[in-house]
């Protein structure tokens, strides 16, 4: 019993004449930093990303080339599928993105969101692939694209992105406007308009997917006669109950030229809860997709193992480099 | 396989190891002079040692902080497989039920047990690669042929959305074909229609069709799901007036796949329970053996450095607990 307790008297005693001695110190320290490192610590972080729906609008008033990338004239789609690739290259890791198409009266989703990380060849190349030719009808009613978007997507947890020119065709009859009242604020989102302010031609294409030339005057409706007429009778010059219910008067508009409609868009996403923000540059879109509203934080085990390593390569260096040769 | 590093700046920082072999952790002491002692294997060895893990040590710790890892890559594997372009038709009628009834109670529709039975075969099947396209008025590029099972189920879990327009199937299975463009040719190559209708295939489409089944050597399965009381793909009308292709496009279409020389079959399924029939046949007969890409993923070696540096360390602790203790204090 009395040896035992001497043995280990003695090597407390020689322990703590160790512990005086810096270098068994930077040792000892080292090997526990090691042994800490050893055990994976992590630290919990939380970082923002973002779920998305991008819904493009493929209507015809979309090949109008009004930007310009590299100085070549690029038409919208085309930007808006550029600015998308760019985003959806910039967004971070764990944000996932869905992709989904509007034309004539209805947004259609091609596929639910998915993470972009692992998913970036499969997304990069459904937008490369996005065309106008998929097309399913020839109207571009956007209100009603907007409403159904927001109707359908709203169990996929994402926020809705949706990008147009704002070009409504055909025009689009004031008696008849679609209601926001009962989506709005049921997703969050951004209208992102796309296009030049100015009216430029809008290019056409025969059944074999060949242009040849531009709408002209004679090829659009310029007004809604859809319905009712928008003002009572006794205001519309020349009417005529079944032969002109909406006047007799020629309408020549600007409907066969495209522009981007602010105003129009603003409007819409005001009503709709969404916010509004223009594509004027490619980096445009990525801004909007990463604006601080839409972000959903994600707490992920950062790796700090690089603390204990770092300080246990400290006390080496303290050890080999730093301590003169002869120390006592 | 390859050796990469994350932080790869971190790497000069291995000049430190050098520092062992110039300086020793052993306390220094005045009065033996080393030169009087006759050199012996066994203090060369232990001298040795010591500066080893010395080295030992500061190098696992800068290899583990520049992150030292084994790149993901892949091996050619054998396995159960294939190259699977889905071909969905997101037409009006998919969302009615196979009674032909907008869905209610326990009636399911046709676009929801498809989406539900073709997750299912999705998830079962692990190595094929995968392309989902769909088709109404026009073709619609939905995925391209991946790997990844997650986003082939977000695409398949979009037909529970409401569907679109007409049915436009030329152009559908074009747009099928088009993604074996340029692909290598390994395993079997599928295209799987799911559809509840037809329509007449205009002559064109019909010769570019003819041309690119053989030439990717496609196998076809279409899964018809028919509508009570529309009339079926292998039925033959009775009135012969009616026998032509815009009467009957769906029998037409067949006979269009039979005259492709190709391998085909096609399932008519009036019910649920005769798709998931179908689905399993595929399943089976396209488990024919095929090369495949596996993926082994990232390998991360810090630990192991971590673990040799630990090593290192103990050794020196416990040269420092053995050294003999400075005379003065003895």
């Amino acid at each position: 019993m009395d040896q035992r307790a001497g043995i280990s008297a003695g090597f407390t005693l020689r322990l703590s004449i160790r512990a005086r001695d810096p270098r068994f110190v930077c040792v000892v320290l080292a090997l526990f930093c090691v042994g800490v490192a050893l055990f994976h610590p992590t630290l919990k972080l939380s970082r923002s990303v973002f779920d998305h729906i991008i819904v493009v609008d493929i209507t015809r008033s979309m090949n109008v080339s009004d930007y310009r990338i590299n100085d070549r004239p690029t038409s919208r789609l085309e930007m808006v599928k550029s600015a998308m690739r760019s985003a959806l290259r910039e967004l971070p890791c764990g944000s996932r993105l869905g992709l989904g198409l509007f034309t004539e009266r209805r947004s259609f989703l091609l596929f639910e969101p998915i993470e972009v990380c692992s998913g970036f060849e499969a997304i990069d190349t459904a937008i490369e692939r996005i065309d106008w030719r998929m097309a399913w009808g020839a109207d571009s009613r956007i209100a009603d694209g907007l409403y159904d978007a927001l109707i359908h997507f709203q169990d996929l947890g994402a926020n809705l992105v949706f990008v147009t020119d704002g070009h409504e065709a055909p025009p689009l009859n004031p008696r008849y406007k679609r209601e926001f009242g009962t989506v709005k604020g049921k997703l969050k989102g951004v209208i992102v308009g796309a296009g030049g302010l100015s009216l430029v031609p809008i290019p056409k294409f025969d059944e074999r997917g060949e242009a040849v030339g531009f709408y002209s005057e004679d090829d659009v409706p310029h007004r809604s006669t859809f319905g009712l007429p928008p003002k009572p009778p006794s205001e519309i010059e020349g009417y005529h109950e079944r032969n002109a219910p909406f006047g007799s008067e020629l309408v020549i508009g600007t409907e066969h030229l495209s522009s981007l409609k602010e105003d129009y868009l603003r409007g819409l996403a005001e009503e709709a809860g969404l916010l509004y923000s223009r594509l004027e540059n490619i980096e445009d879109l990525g801004r909007a997709l990463q604006n601080p509203e839409f972000a959903r934080f994600e707490t992920v085990a950062s790796d700090i193992r690089w603390l204990p390593v770092g300080l246990a390569l400290a006390a080496l260096v303290v050890l080999y480099g730093v301590l003169p040769f002869r120390l006592r | 396989m390859r050796l990469e590093f994350d932080y790869a700046w971190l790497l000069p920082l291995l000049g430190l190891a050098l520092l062992p072999l110039v300086r020793s952790p052993v306390t220094a002491s005045d009065t033996p002079w080393n030169a009087l002692l006759p050199a012996d294997a066994s203090s060369r060895i232990w001298s040795g040692l010591i500066k080893l893990m010395g080295v030992v040590a500061i190098a696992g710790l800068v290899l583990g902080l520049a992150g030292l890892h084994r790149k993901e890559y892949t091996v050619d594997r054998v396995g159960k497989g294939a190259h699977i372009v889905l071909l969905l038709d997101r037409s009006q009628s998919m969302d009615h039920s196979f009674a032909g009834r907008t869905p209610s109670g326990a009636e399911e529709a046709k676009s929801a047990v498809a989406e539900r039975l073709l997750s299912e075969f999705i998830r079962e099947r692990k190595n094929d690669r995968t392309g989902v396209a769909a088709f109404s008025t026009g073709p619609l590029f939905v995925l391209p042929l991946t790997d990844n099972r997650e986003a082939i189920l977000a695409a398949v879990h979009a037909l529970r959305q409401p569907a679109l327009a007409q049915t436009h199937i030329g152009k559908g299975l074009l747009l099928a074909l088009s993604y074996f463009t340029g692909q290598a040719l390994t395993g079997s190559r599928i295209v799987l229609l799911v559809s509840d209708g037809a329509a007449v295939v205009d002559p064109d489409s019909e010769q570019k069709l003819r041309k690119l089944f053989k030439e990717h050597q496609i196998r076809l399965y279409w899964i018809f799901l028919r509508t009570l009381g529309s009339p079926g793909i292998f039925e033959i009308p009775e009135d012969p007036r009616d026998d032509n292709a815009s009467i009957r496009p769906e029998r037409y279409l067949h006979l269009f796949f039979q005259s492709l020389g190709i391998p085909y079959k096609a399932y008519e399924a009036e019910n649920p329970a005769a798709v998931r029939e179908a689905i399993a046949d595929i399943d089976r007969i396209e488990s024919l053996p095929i090369h495949y890409q596996a993926r082994i993923p990232r390998l991360d070696l810090a630990p192991f450095c971590y673990g040799a540096a630990g090593l290192a360390l103990l050794l020196l602790v416990s040269v420092k607990l053995a050294e003999a203790e400075p005379w003065e204090k003895a």
